[in-house]
């Protein structure tokens, strides 16, 4: 049976040094249930260290967690990248070390990068500067998170800075990425007319959220879905045996 | 009259496509990464300094009428740019040096970018 699902796919934790430090796993995924969200993809800038912690928060409760990173291409472009499971996301988070910099992340500058377990309590914190491009472009990106079996979306591409339409003018054609985000600044019809090279890539809205208000107030998408999954989601954005996707501003989705 | 050719003089580089167009007439010369911002900006018959690599850059430039693309800084395009740009016959000049000596030594030339 086919099911309806309040998906946000970007939301960043204080592993994130521009998040607020409300941004714990275990209290996004309190705030999820509280407003009738049921997916949430955790997606910190190039780091993934607080997955387990929103996994183990989100044990017995009505949210499924996606494992993601947004990372950041060599061209300057961000892209939500989503895994099944934390075993592709391991693997993954490996080639994007290797891909890092291996500066120092300057705090004050910045923001501190926390890792935390399910409780709130500090792990650790990240050292090295996450806040940067990757060496590794936008085609070998896609390339290798489809070799993982992962989604690429490409981030906020309404805006001025650091999406794929204000890097590289366009989306290339066979860019590789299975749908396009746009931040609470456009709507998905306005976005059909105005991003130039989208052909019939799905548009999909996520909150990007930095800051508990930001999660809650944000605009989400509606996944018609028979389970949380991710390869139920890839069904969706193809528009596949069913499935299908309906965007929302923002709201109350408690039913 | 300054042309691709002159360019090569100029700056230290090497070119990697678009030799059939040596001889094109370079009116003026603009410098940005970001590729709307050169859609929006960049006049036909410029030359474009930018460290970008990426395929789009031949698809802009062409779009552009532009009269060739500098990449700067030591940058290496992804392979795909470079058979795209011998195709669509865009000059693409690689060159060790920063875009900031590119663009002066471009200026110092006689070539604006307004």
């Amino acid at each position: 049976m086919i099911r309806r699902f309040v998906a946000d796919l970007h939301v960043h934790t204080v592993l994130s040094p521009c998040a607020a430090v409300e941004m714990t796993p275990r209290n996004i995924i309190l705030h999820a249930v509280e407003c009738g969200v049921d997916i949430v993809a955790i997606t910190d800038h190039n780091a993934g260290d607080n997955l387990p912690a929103a996994i183990a928060a989100a044990q017995g409760l009505p949210v499924t967690v996606i494992p993601g990173m947004e990372v950041e291409t060599r061209e300057e472009a961000h892209l939500v990248v989503l895994f099944e499971g934390m075993r592709e996301l391991a693997a993954w988070d490996k080639f994007v070390r290797s891909r890092l910099p291996g500066r120092l992340n300057d705090e004050a500058k910045f923001g501190p990068q926390f890792v935390v377990d399910a409780e709130d309590e500090l792990i650790k914190v990240r050292p090295d500067l996450l806040l940067t491009s990757l060496d590794a472009g936008l085609s070998e990106i896609t390339a290798k998170v489809a070799a993982l079996g992962g989604i690429v979306i490409a981030s906020h591409v309404d805006r001025p800075a650091f999406s794929l339409v204000s890097q590289l003018g366009f989306i290339p054609p066979d860019a590789g990425i299975d749908a396009v985000e746009v931040s609470r600044h456009m709507d998905p019809e306005t976005a059909r007319r105005k991003i130039p090279g989208l052909g019939s890539l799905e548009v999909i809205t996520s909150s990007d959220a930095h800051a508990i208000d930001d999660f809650m107030a944000g605009p989400k998408t509606i996944f018609y879905l028979k389970a949380p999954t991710l390869a139920e989601i890839r069904l969706a954005l193809r528009g596949m045996d069913g499935r299908s996707i309906a965007v929302r501003a923002a709201g109350d989705f408690t039913r | 009259m300054v042309t691709v050719r002159d360019i090569l003089e100029l700056v230290p580089c090497e070119m990697l496509s678009g030799r059939s167009s040596l001889d094109s007439e370079v009116r003026g010369g603009y410098v940005s990464d970001l590729l709307s911002n050169v859609m929006a900006q960049a006049q036909p018959g410029w030359i474009w300094v930018t460290m970008q690599g990426h395929q789009n850059i031949v698809a802009v430039a062409s779009l552009a009428g532009l009269a060739g693309v500098i990449l700067a800084g030591g940058v290496r395009p992804d392979p795909e740019t470079i058979e795209k740009a011998e195709r669509e016959k865009v000059p693409l000049l690689a060159t060790a040096w920063p875009a900031f000596e590119v663009a002066g030594r471009l200026y110092g030339c006689g070539l604006r970018g307004r």
